[in-house]
């Protein structure tokens, strides 16, 4: 009971610096447990098993986030970013690794743990910024499913490595015929199953454990990895509603098995010798220099405009969770030296820490200056003046902009996604394709002397060079919350307050469907209103 | 793998209490049952699984997490009332059981030392098994299932008291003495302790510290485990049980904010961990010729099943609580614990009773907790059935009740407070202006979001709790609400509400707050979307076109 108490505090403690800097908490974790090794209270045999119970619901609840809904139209972006990050990283990565002085199957799996993006901490930040539903929002995110599929299948694969070619396809055909049971059930079962019986949460949670459990039985007895089992069981209970329905009762488990799992590894690390802490850093560098432009330039071949392909190649720059799944996988099979291990939780470390620093705004701006449009752009046409101009234009903004070109003056729309220019252009209006917070394209956009300025892009912040600029110049602003409205009106925008129209929207509705006075209304009244 | 062998019994276990607990679901059989006979088919009779160090554990933190939750859903006040009937009953039910136990043991031919040993296994109560099947029926914090709490905490000091004591006789001398009286001095003092640390704290600390950890609740979660150990660990360091540590823990964060939340995160772990407790129970029973003690078991079960009530009804119904909360709380308590089996087990290895005393104590374990199971489960339609019985009749009746009646009179007004109602999900912007425009319109309207804070600021029914979680929708009355309106911008958590409300039969509101989740929630079947972007941008043209900048 010390063991699991004692861990349970450094977590805790870990959770607590996580809060206070607001960084991710995972290296935070790593570095507590990392304390815990100097004072041996708890016992090895109790940590062993906690990183494999812990690796177990981390990588099953992994699985079950697996949606490729999640995604839609950035589908094909996404498979050529991320099968080109993984590739690329893969291949300097070993590179790398070989240079270092590593063994060609030690050089493979840190390769391997380069590849994959921390899907954990993007998808945080990413939610905190609100950027889950831009188009480079869903890149990253299918991005980050891909590598880690990606992962989790090798590993099958690279553990068979020393047992020859042989090995290694009969790994590849086990991962694949467990892949089709996944995928049967995902299909075909379990979401009709669910509909046809209806489970209390304790019965649900046990039905989903021994699923889970299932799937170790059957990795086991087809020789593959049992995370390769758990992930897939995972994946089998990703389709909808079957996700939504599990997640709630499996959160608390895999919270609390996922603290205790990275609080255990860091417990287990050991202090690193310079020859790591050097290598590590070389590794490190790798990641973080090679991703960003690596993504950026594949991103913008997919049309992306500068801004969201440089943030997202900074967003993906670190690697992941899964990473030091691969790592604990070879030492678990001793083909991996646990000092090679401490390499790749270093690297994690590292790189993780410095996320939230490379996501700031003002870097990718800064980055912006380095970036080919920045100078090949010629400002030989002038400026237009006097106009309307609209920033941001997609499906929401096109009946406005349907109004706006019935009126007198000339009207120029900016929007960052290509197709939605092309739409513009083809409906007859002069477009700019574009990041509204670049200040260079504000200006080339002439916001500041056009007649009014009308601005519907998603996050308020972004707003900030065009209220700087927009001098005498009207701006309105649509926002959603009632706090960034006092920011924009702080800083002299006229906001509209687009939750307060939702909400009266919806009032009328209300009242429309008859609900006013409900109580008077029956059952099938209530019905036949809808 | 060099632990895949903890996975494989994880595994087994799950996977077997799984498949006996669906097995179980049509004859209405209570899932510990199911657990625990789970066990007994992976132990006792075909010995698939070892009980390995890790699992123990495992159990055990089964126990301590939940009784954490049973501290989390009292709190002080609930339990202060009950204090002194808890005390009285616990302490006359702990003689009786153990003087009746011993007398019988004497007639039924057992040596003094194996009746000292059945007859104290026999004291004690499983609280376990009582807190899960009361869980179960949403009575905890009802007055008999808090009185039933109280009591088996009182037991469970009474059973450190008797274990000092007993290890201090084991060896008679002086000097044991002295660390046998330090040893409840320490008991006592630790409680006392643990006690006001968790009272004090609760006060002063707590609600500062867990209000700056809960902006994230994963954070918030880890901490309060951590808080619950904290005090499991100190209640171990002064000789306490784990239960109390662990219950003392859980009634300090009763009163915060968060506390319902925090229920349901740990709600899960609890119905993990005790699953493979009860497995893990069954597995370690000694089953082995059971037969040739059938007819002690067949006595002492029913000494347990009969007996123990018996005398609790005397107690409590004599304390002027009426026939039915003295009845319901005497059903709670016509069970052995899990611990008699430690218990006669210690007593086995120390070679002071035979191996056939731990299969007899292990029957009745078995025969009373699947008996009183079901007592509990169909406790009220029990009471109806015996309520006219002569015995029932001698307890004085207070009249008609009145903690009972009135507790029944809050139920009641409370499941018709949240009728017709309309549910508000996330109190953003939106969801605020919504409550607020509901209201004007005299709407019943629950407010809803993970954020208590953010509750503050609205004038609805607030209700804290996240709603990916089915329990939250329930308290929240869906079942009964007119509609639901969701104002997140959360894709996954508003698909997931629509398709419960679907199941559900409502007609619900969902905010659009993007045109890629429009399609979704048309395919699941909202019946309303709000699509708030769209209406800005209504607004905006709107606006340019009134303030005269335009057109």
């Amino acid at each position: 009971m010390t063991d699991i108490a004692v861990l349970l505090f450094a977590a805790a403690v870990g959770f607590g610096v996580a809060r206070w800097s607001g960084l991710p908490v995972i290296p935070f974790l790593l570095l507590a447990g990392f304390g815990l090794s100097f004072v041996p209270v708890v016992e090895s045999e109790f940590l062993q098993d906690a990183l494999v119970l812990g690796i177990t619901f981390l990588v099953f609840v992994a699985g079950i986030e697996l949606n490729p809904r999640r995604v839609r139209r950035q589908t094909r972006a996404a498979l050529a970013v991320g099968l080109i990050q993984f590739l690329a990283l893969g291949i300097l990565g070993f590179g790398a690794a070989r240079l270092l002085g590593m063994e060609v199957h030690t050089a493979i799996y840190v390769a391997l743990a380069l590849t994959a993006s921390s899907t954990l901490v993007v998808v945080r930040i990413l939610q905190e910024r609100r950027q889950m539903f831009e188009s480079f929002g869903r890149l990253v995110i299918g991005v980050l499913l891909l590598q880690d599929l990606a992962v989790i299948l090798l590993i099958p694969m690279v553990t068979r490595l020393p047992d020859g070619a042989g090995a290694v396809l009969e790994g590849v055909a086990a991962t694949a015929a467990l892949t089709v049971v996944a995928y049967v059930l995902l299909r075909w079962v379990l979401p009709g199953l669910l509909k046809r019986i209806s489970l209390d949460e304790e019965l649900l949670l046990l039905a989903v454990l021994a699923l889970l459990f299932s799937f170790l039985f059957l990795s086991d007895l087809l020789g593959i990895p049992s995370i390769a089992g758990a992930f897939l069981a995972g994946l089998a209970l990703s389709s909808f509603p079957v996700n939504g329905v599990v997640r709630g009762q499996l959160m608390s488990v895999s919270d609390f098995f996922t603290a205790i799992f990275f609080t255990a590894l860091g417990a287990q690390l050991g202090i690193p010798s310079g020859a790591q802490l050097a290598q590590a850093f070389v590794l490190a560098a790798v990641v973080v220099v090679v991703t960003p432009p690596l993504v950026a330039l594949v991103a913008e071949r997919f049309d992306f405009s500068a801004r969201p392909a440089i943030f997202s190649g900074l967003l993906l720059a670190q690697t992941s969770e899964f990473s030091l799944v691969v790592g604990l996988q070879g030492v678990v099979l001793e083909q991996l030296a646990p000092g090679t291990f401490a390499v790749i939780a270093l690297v994690t470390l590292v790189t993780m820490t410095i996320t939230p620093f490379l996501s700031r705004d003002r870097l990718s701006l800064w980055l912006m200056r380095f970036h080919p449009s920045a100078r090949s752009r010629d400002s030989e046409e002038d400026p237009p003046r006097d106009h309307v101009l609209l920033l941001g234009c997609g499906v929401t903004g096109m009946p406005l902009l349907e109004t706006l070109v019935i009126g007198p003056y000339r009207v120029v729309a900016v929007d960052d996604d290509p197709q939605v220019v092309q739409r513009v252009r083809d409906a007859g209006v002069e477009a700019i394709r574009g990041d509204a917070a670049d200040a260079e394209l504000l200006h080339r956009a002439g916001a500041d002397r056009a007649r009014v300025v009308v601005s519907t892009v998603r996050r308020v912040e972004d707003n900030g060079p065009l209220l700087e600029m927009a001098g005498g110049v009207p701006v309105l602003v649509r926002v959603f919350n009632v706090e960034d409205a006092e920011w924009v009106e702080a800083r002299g925008g006229q906001a509209v307050l687009y939750s307060d129209a939702a909400a009266e929207g919806f009032l009328e509705w209300f009242d429309r469907a008859g609900w006013v006075r409900p109580d008077e209304l029956e059952d099938e009244e209530r019905e036949q209103v809808l | 793998m060099p632990n895949v062998t903890l996975l494989q019994d994880f595994g087994i276990i799950l996977v077997a209490a799984a498949v006996f607990a669906f097995a179980a679901r049509p004859l209405r059989v209570p899932s510990i049952i199911a657990y625990i006979v789970a066990g007994l088919a992976l132990g006792p009779v075909f010995g698939v699984v070892d009980v390995s160090e890790t699992l123990e554990l495992t159990s055990e933190l089964g126990i301590a997490l939940l009784l954490f939750l049973v501290g989390l859903e009292l709190s002080f006040e609930k339990v202060k009332g009950v204090g002194k009937v808890a005390l009285v009953a616990g302490l006359g039910q702990v003689v009786f059981t153990a003087a009746g136990g011993f007398g019988l043991a004497l007639i039924m031919g057992l040596s003094p030392m194996e009746g000292l040993f059945v007859a104290t296994a026999l004291t004690f109560s499983s609280t376990v098994v009582v807190v899960k099947l009361l869980g179960e029926k949403k009575e905890l914090d009802s007055l008999y299932g808090r009185i039933a709490v109280g009591i088996f905490l009182v037991q469970d000091l009474v059973v450190i008291v008797f274990l000092t004591v007993l290890a201090g006789l084991g060896t008679g001398s002086e000097r044991d003495v002295g660390t046998m009286v330090f040893g409840i001095v320490k008991a006592f003092g630790g409680m006392a302790v643990l006690l006001a640390v968790a009272l004090l704290s609760a006060k002063y600390l707590l609600t500062g510290v867990f209000g700056w950890i809960s902006r994230s609740l994963e954070a918030l979660f880890i901490w309060s485990l951590s808080w619950c150990f904290l005090f499991v660990l100190a209640a171990e360091m002064m000789g306490l049980s784990l239960e109390i540590g662990a219950f003392l823990a859980g009634i300090s964060l009763a009163q915060l904010p968060y506390s319902e939340e925090l229920r349901r995160r740990v709600h899960p772990l609890v119905n993990f961990f005790i699953a493979v407790f009860f497995v893990t129970l069954g597995i370690h029973m000694e089953v082995d010729g059971a037969s040739a003690i059938a007819w002690p078991g067949v006595v002492f079960s029913l000494f347990v099943l009969i007996g123990n009530p018996l005398i609790f009804l005397l107690i409590i119904g004599f304390m002027g609580y009426g026939r039915k909360i003295a009845f319901l709380t005497s059903v709670t308590v016509a069970q052995i614990s899990e611990f008699s089996f430690i218990f006669a087990a210690m007593g086995l290895g120390a070679g002071l009773i035979g191996p056939d005393m731990l299969t007899l104590i292990t029957v009745v374990g078995l025969v009373t907790m699947a008996v009183s199971a079901y007592m509990i489960l169909y406790n009220h339609e029990l009471y109806r059935f015996v309520k006219a019985w002569r015995v029932i009749r001698l307890i004085p009746d207070v009249r008609e009740a009145p903690q009972e009646g009135t507790l029944e009179e809050d139920d009641e007004e409370e499941l018709a407070r949240l009728r017709n109602h309309v549910i508000v999900v996330g109190m953003n912007s939106l969801g605020r202006r919504i409550v607020q425009g509901l209201r004007e319109r005299g709407v019943r309207t629950l407010a809803l979001d993970t954020d208590p804070v953010k509750l503050g600021q609205v004038e609805g029914e607030p209700l804290v709790g996240n709603v990916d979680h089915l329990s939250v929708l329930e308290s929240a009355g869906i079942a009964r609400a007119r509609l639901v309106v969701s104002a997140l911008q959360i894709e996954d958590a508003n698909n997931l509400l629509a398709y419960r409300c679907r199941t559900f039969g409502v007609p619900c509101s969902i905010h659009a707050f993007d045109v890629a989740v429009v399609q979704d929630l048309k395919d699941i079947g909202a019946s309303h979307l709000m699509d708030s972007k769209t209406a800005g941008t209504r607004r905006l043209t709107e606006a340019l076109a009134s303030e005269g900048i335009y057109g």
